[in-house]
């Protein structure tokens, strides 16, 4: 295949794969929303598809451009929505939760959808990031995020759970989700998979980072956004140890967490300049 | 159709009446014996708490409702408590749509009740045993159970608790992941919490404790659950050990206020704690309601629960009623393929398709002047297999044999021939 057929494809996916996207958020909405026998049946299929498609096109990205998408913030939103969809049809695979998809796909469908609108082709990169540390750096804090995401979907589902049970206004998500305490759990468990992914792409970020840049600065906006929000997952770890926090006041936490991930991903890296940008 | 079915249920008499009708097993068997020995060929008898019902096939339809009805009356020595105007009575489709109704489970005092299918299937085995059915009404008693296996997987109609005691139960669930880890307070043994209690008990909660003013009332209870009594005056200190509390005192004052549960809760490091109030007037302070991880449930709340599931049930009815219809459709078809003609016109298709199959596979055989006598021929062999059959079965339909006895006829041709849909095609299903 010539490298114009390549790139030709690769442009077909990146249009193609926010609407694959879309559809599959939609097949699980019918499922959720209208109790729809098909959709129920067929979502799980269609998951898994949407997991070889996207691993096809990171595959295809490598192949043409010669590096894995780790570069820019847009490259690692696809990247970010491939874990996504992953970790999540793990979910659906190992545990009984099969109801929460609609929820957790739609996150994977906003980072597919801004990494689509925005990626460029990129060819030449800064010779620092062809470094290996770079990829287990990368790779920690792609996990590391993609858990924080996971556990923020859950504990808003714990919310709003939590909110009906609390004031018997039982309604669809009354019906439809799991219990409060498998919520939990589900949030707290991807949120200290996270916590410990976050720790290693800090702890590898933090020595290899003055080494690699020469305009290295301890006090970069990304940097201390980073540790902030390290801070914050720490500190209500080390409550929910120390004080037995758990439950709604936690779930909050992890929401208030992703918020500040979310931020943290998209303003700082676009609007605040740093060593820590890639372009 | 001589099917006649009378009965007497909630919609029909009080419980007073009804009661005086009820048949144990026992019972059931006897007036099955003395039904079919007088009145029918096939018969069944179904007896639970909300109803009293009698389904038969009468030969020639000699049978008269309320001779029936006078039998049961006698037959239970209920005179004059029970009188016939407390019956019901349907015949042929009438009585075959009741029990369809009846099997779906909206015809129940509680629309969409799961126990009603489970004794009807009783009752089928019942009047099995007693050799008390024939084929149409093991056909009938099938298809009955087919509606209800239906009307559960295809519509909702018995999802959501519809008393207040299930409805503690499916709440519990929408906290907590597995009762059998939590364990369950119960704060004075009057009835309901007793209910709710045992219904929690038959989900395989962990661990029972039970508190009550007079403490032996808590003991024999514990000992029936295998949970263990608290001092009444330790309650409170109770509340930070287990998960779930069921409260129903009669107490005018507030039995426990909203400072004990935020002492209990910090004690308990905010474990969720799931309170079910049943007391009238209730026994725990309406504003522990607002405390983090605290999930208060009064009498009124969980009623709302229930009506609101009651509500959901009955919007499935248009979907059951087309299953009944369905179903109906299907049964009176089977029952019409039962008379002689169609039964003839039936078999002779299905011989006739063999013969022209393995005429038409080896016709090549033949040369081209013989073809046309080798259909003659096969033809003439498959009328005069099929001519005595005819014959016979015609003739007894004709002299007047027993109704029955026609009918088991035709459902055994079907049956060895494998034609139409047969009993054993539902079974499977």
């Amino acid at each position: 295949m010539s490298v114009m057929d390549l790139s030709l494809l690769i442009d077909i996916f990146v249009i193609a794969m926010p609407l694959w996207y879309a559809g599959v958020v939609l097949l699980y909405a019918f499922a959720f929303f209208g109790s729809d026998g098909r959709a129920e049946r067929l979502k799980t299929l269609f998951l898994n598809a949407t997991v070889v498609l996207h691993l096809i096109y990171i595959a295809l990205r490598t192949v043409a451009f010669d590096h894995p998408p780790i570069t820019t913030v847009y490259e690692i939103m696809t990247m970010l929505a491939a874990c996504i969809s992953i970790g999540y049809a793990y979910i659906e695979l190992r545990t009984k939760t099969r109801n929460t998809g609609f929820f957790i796909l739609l996150l994977a469908l906003v980072f597919q959808t801004t990494s689509s609108l925005f990626i460029k082709d990129l060819t030449e990169i800064a010779l620092i990031l062809r470094s290996r540390l770079l990829g287990f750096h990368v790779s920690a804090a792609l996990l590391g995020y993609t858990a924080i995401s996971l556990s923020a979907v859950y504990g808003v589902l714990y919310l709003m759970l939590y909110h009906q049970i609390k004031s018997s206004r039982f309604g669809l998500i009354y019906n439809r989700l799991p219990n409060l305490e498998m919520l939990e759990k589900m949030s707290h468990k991807s949120v200290v998979l996270g916590f410990w992914m976050l720790t290693i792409a800090i702890t590898i970020g933090w020595f290899w980072l003055p080494r690699a840049f020469d305009h290295f600065s301890y006090f970069d906006p990304k940097l201390i956004s980073s540790l902030a929000i390290w801070c914050l997952y720490a500190i209500g770890l080390s409550a929910k140890r120390q004080f037995g926090w758990q439950g709604r006041k936690m779930m909050i936490i992890s929401v208030v967490g992703f918020g500040c991930v979310f931020l943290s991903l998209t303003l700082i890296n676009l609007y605040m300049s740093g060593f820590h940008s890639f372009q | 159709m001589n099917l006649l079915s009378i009965g007497i249920s909630h919609h029909t008499a009080g419980v007073d009446v009804r009661e005086r009708v009820w048949l144990s097993v026992e019972e059931t068997k006897e007036a099955l014996a003395d039904l079919t020995k007088r009145y029918f060929n096939e018969c069944i008898l179904i007896s639970t708490c909300n109803r009293t019902e009698l389904y038969g096939m009468a030969p020639d339809g000699r049978v008269d409702e309320s001779e029936l009805k006078k039998f049961l009356i006698d037959f239970k020595k209920a005179h004059p408590v029970v009188r016939p105007e407390h019956f019901r009575g349907d015949s042929a489709s009438g009585a075959v749509n009741h029990l369809f109704h009846v099997a779906a489970g909206i015809d129940s005092m509680v629309i969409g009740d799961i126990q009603i299918l489970s004794q009807v299937k009783e009752a089928f085995q019942i009047s099995r045993e007693m050799n008390a059915l024939g084929p149409v009404m093991n056909r009938l008693m099938q298809s009955a159970l087919h509606v209800g296996k239906r009307v559960r997987t295809e519509t909702a109609i018995c999802e959501g608790a519809v008393s207040v005691s299930y409805a503690a139960v499916e709440l519990a669930n929408k906290i907590f992941e597995d009762l059998s880890k939590k364990s369950v307070l119960l704060i004075g043994a009057g009835k309901t919490g007793e209910l709710t209690l045992k219904h929690l008990a038959g989900r395989r909660i962990g661990e029972v404790k039970i508190a009550n003013r007079t403490r032996e009332k808590a003991e024999e209870l514990a000992a029936g659950l295998g949970g263990s009594v608290v001092d009444y005056e330790h309650m409170v200190d109770a509340l930070c050990s287990v998960d779930i509390v069921i409260t129903s005192v009669q107490s005018p004052a507030y039995v426990v206020q909203p400072e004990d549960v935020q002492k209990v809760m910090k004690q308990r490091s905010h474990n969720p704690l799931f309170i079910i109030d049943i007391g009238v007037p209730r026994n725990v302070h309406p504003a522990a309601r607002r405390i983090d991880n605290v999930f208060l449930y009064d009498i009124d709340s969980l009623n709302t629960i229930v009506d609101k599931n009651l509500d959901q049930r009955r919007t499935e009815i248009p979907k059951v009623n087309q299953i009944i219809k369905e179903e109906m459709t299907d049964f009176f078809n089977w029952h019409n393929s039962l008379q002689v003609g169609p039964t003839i016109h039936d078999l002779r298709e299905a011989l006739e398709a063999i013969r022209v199959q393995e005429v038409e596979k080896n016709i090549n055989r033949f040369s081209p002047k013989d073809r046309e006598l080798v259909e003659l021929v096969t033809k003439r062999i498959v009328n005069k297999i099929l001519h005595q059959p005819f014959t016979n079965l015609k003739r007894g339909a004709e002299n007047g044999m027993e109704g029955s006895e026609t009918l088991l006829r035709i459902h055994s041709l079907r049956e060895l021939f494998g034609i139409g849909r047969s009993n054993k095609n539902l079974e499977e299903e």
